[in-house]
């Protein structure tokens, strides 16, 4: 049973005062994300044996499968995390799987967000600092970059809360401050890695519909990886990973 | 004690378990190594104190008759002046121990294990690398005397047998580097046992309060107005009464520091225009008593450095004296110098083995930054920032603090003799650009840091 949704929070307010830099791009009528015949191998273990994906924008996509299925292999694969050994991945068209590492990194900086399981909040900044610091590594300056971030702190329920370190912050609060992290560069795709995976099921709930609401409202696609049930469910598309091969869809 | 014996793994265990790219250097390793550094270099200075305790006890010419005891108390003053940095690397070595510990003993107190265990635990684990850093440090003291044995005092160099410390001293070791670092350990852990929850927050720290200046001011202003007044005492007394305010304005230079460098990070996070900055500064203000800690040795280095640049000054005025006074000034050239040099090593050993720590301890966060975009070259920043602010804001207070203690008693030496202040110049850039490029010794462990790409943590 889904649970009922509020009205979605106004990240439209917020992309409409952001920088011309990081606003999200227009919406594509074709996949955003493209991949074909993905092979990974580590040693002699197969982690990716020849997977297709497509993702169109603004859909959200649960990639789930047993441990050691390739899930998380796949996901950083399409994130640029990983270098495929063979295959294709197209970013609007663009072949990114055989960028330089370089290339790659600046790619994930300008064009993806993440949202991970725990971490990766910088405990000595304040929550405002942690959302604003990936719109300044794009070149924002730190004024405009503070206003955005608490922007988006507010429209992710943290008004008030802004100056709140993550240790002073509930697991779930510091998982919105991650999602407005992951948002404040308007990405194209956003990736999630059990983003859940810390959290009880109640709050868990609550993150996952900020996360796929506010993702669908800032015009990103969502790739999200979870082997549970519950958390898939908030995707509008899911797939089943095992050995490597993608089995259901 | 049994449960702690089951618990405890040697430094060995704990490199091995800790895999990834911190196998190679890892936190036990580092503090093994910060004990070594330790102690090859007290070794090395408590050698020197014995060579001149040698000569004064017996003496192969007038000249060495008429300067021994002299030198004997400058070598005390120079132990001193070692003691403090020499202590809080031994320290910030058994730390860094427990730092790495803080999670898996809060763990190991929610469940179940009691307070004394957990001390006993850590106190044995510490005492291990401890012991295996004092071995190290043996075989240190043993490569430098040949070093030392190359530096002429009272005209001629010390022999190997005039600044060997002894087999008794030697064994001695063994036991209080050990001892020391399980004490330091304990110190350190009281918060575990206190509250198991306390080491696992991060939360805003209470800010430094500015009383500490007080303590600064009252050390300084007393020793200046002894210096002035000498209030009637006799010439011995006075120097006694101003060789003992110095320590204390020495004491006082580390209340000061961490409260300085918590300054110096609101003006950073203030004025910070770019991610690298901004994250510096909150670095800083986040523990300014551990950034104090990586350069409290440099503060001190500064303090001597302020001290050595009077020196030719000195040396000069005394030129027309007879053999002792020229040799006697020329000697405290070289003993500052190599006071400030070892100094210096020790404030380079302590920043090398801080940042490695660091990387170590934030690999988590590091690998996951970088993952989402984070370009290295803004870690390389950060972390130098995080050290060369304090560095040069350290360093350069402290030689003025000095330069200003000293001014009563040596006066116009300083202006008629400005090459004193060329050397410090010089001694405060070859020292900074040491600490610097030990700090640098630690990017080769960032990358391998980043290159992994587990994003879930372990």
């Amino acid at each position: 049973m889904s649970v009922p949704l509020p009205p979605p929070p106004p990240p439209a307010a917020a992309s409409a005062t952001a920088p011309a830099a990081v606003v999200p791009p227009a919406a594509h009528a074709a996949a955003r994300l493209s991949a074909r015949g993905l092979v990974k191998t580590f040693g002699t273990t197969t982690a990716l044996a020849g997977v297709d994906v497509d993702l169109a924008a603004g859909e959200s996509l649960a990639v789930m499968g047993p441990s050691g299925s390739g899930k998380s292999t796949l996901l950083h694969c399409l994130a640029g995390i990983l270098p495929p050994d063979a295959g294709t991945i197209a970013l609007e068209g663009r072949e990114i799987g055989r960028l330089s590492d370089r290339e790659r990194t600046l790619l994930r900086r300008e064009r993806y967000g993440f949202v991970f399981q725990f971490g990766q909040l910088l405990p000595e900044l304040p929550a405002e600092e942690n959302v604003a610091l990936a719109s300044m590594l794009l070149g924002t300056p730190r004024a405009r970059a503070l206003d955005l971030a608490r922007q988006w702190l507010a429209a992710l329920g943290l008004a008030g809360m802004e100056r709140r370190r993550p240790g002073e912050l509930s697991g779930g609060q510091a998982q919105r401050v991650a999602v407005a992290r992951a948002l404040i560069t308007g990405p194209d795709v956003v990736f999630a890695d059990e983003p859940t995976g810390a959290l009880d099921q109640t709050t868990g709930a609550d993150v996952m519909r900020v996360l796929t609401e506010t993702t669908r409202a800032a015009g990103a696609s969502l790739v999200l990886v979870t082997h549970d049930e519950n958390v898939a469910s908030w995707c509008s598309r899911r797939i089943e990973v095992r050995d490597g091969r993608v089995v259901g869809a | 004690m049994r449960t702690v014996l089951a618990l405890a793994g040697g430094p060995l265990r704990a490199a091995r378990a800790s895999g990834g790219a911190g196998a190679r250097l890892t936190p036990g390793a580092l503090a093994v190594i910060a004990f070594a550094v330790t102690t090859a270099f007290a070794l090395s200075v408590v050698g020197g104190l014995r060579g001149f305790e040698g000569r004064a006890a017996d003496p192969t010419s007038d000249v060495m008759a008429d300067l021994a005891p002299t030198y004997v108390t400058l070598a005390w003053i120079a132990v001193v002046l070692l003691i403090v940095p020499l202590v809080s690397l031994g320290a910030g070595a058994a730390r860094l121990g427990v730092a790495r510990r803080d999670a898996r003993l809060s763990t190991l107190r929610l469940l179940g294990v009691t307070g004394p265990q957990t001390v006993a635990l850590t106190a044995l684990e510490t005492a291990q690398q401890g012991l295996v850093g004092a071995a190290i440090g043996l075989a240190g003291y043993g490569a430098l005397l040949p070093v030392w044995t190359r530096i002429p005092f009272m005209g001629q160099p010390f022999t190997a047998g005039e600044i060997w410390v002894g087999v008794p001293v030697l064994a001695a070791t063994l036991v209080v580097v050990p001892l020391v670092a399980a004490v330091s350990a304990t110190v350190s852990l009281r918060r575990v046992v206190v509250t198991p929850l306390g080491v696992a927050r991060r939360t805003t720290p209470p800010a430094l309060r500015w009383v500490r200046v007080l303590g600064v001011v009252g050390a300084v202003g007393a020793f200046t107005v002894v210096a002035k007044v000498q209030l009637g005492f006799e010439g011995a007394v006075v120097t006694v009464i101003l060789l003992g305010l110095l320590g204390l304005v020495l004491g006082t230079i580390n209340l000061l520091g961490p409260w300085t460098i918590s300054l110096l990070a609101r003006v950073m996070v203030r004025r910070a225009t770019t991610p690298a900055r901004l994250l510096a500064g909150r670095r800083l203000l986040d523990d300014p008593k551990a950034a104090w800690r990586v350069v409290a040795g440099l503060g001190l280095a500064g303090f001597v450095a302020g001290i050595v640049s009077v020196l030719p000054g000195l040396a000069a005025a005394t030129g027309d004296g007879d053999t002792a006074d020229r040799l006697l000034a020329q000697d405290l050239v070289t003993g500052g110098i190599l006071t400030l040099a070892i100094a210096f090593a020790v404030a380079a050993a302590s920043a090398g083995i801080a940042q490695a720590a660091s990387v170590l301890d934030r690999r988590q966060e590091y690998a996951l930054q970088h993952l989402a975009g984070v370009p290295v070259e803004l870690f390389d920043e950060v972390r130098r920032r995080v050290v060369v602010a304090p560095l040069a804001l350290v360093a350069g207070t402290s030689a003025a603090v000095a330069l200003v203690v000293l001014l009563p008693l040596f006066g116009m030496a300083l202006v008629t003799a400005p090459q004193g202040l060329l050397l410090l110049a010089g001694c405060l850039l070859g020292g900074g650009l040491l600490v610097v490029a030990a700090t640098e010794t630690s990017r080769p462990l960032m990358r391998a840091v980043l290159r992994e790409t587990d994003v879930r943590p372990g």
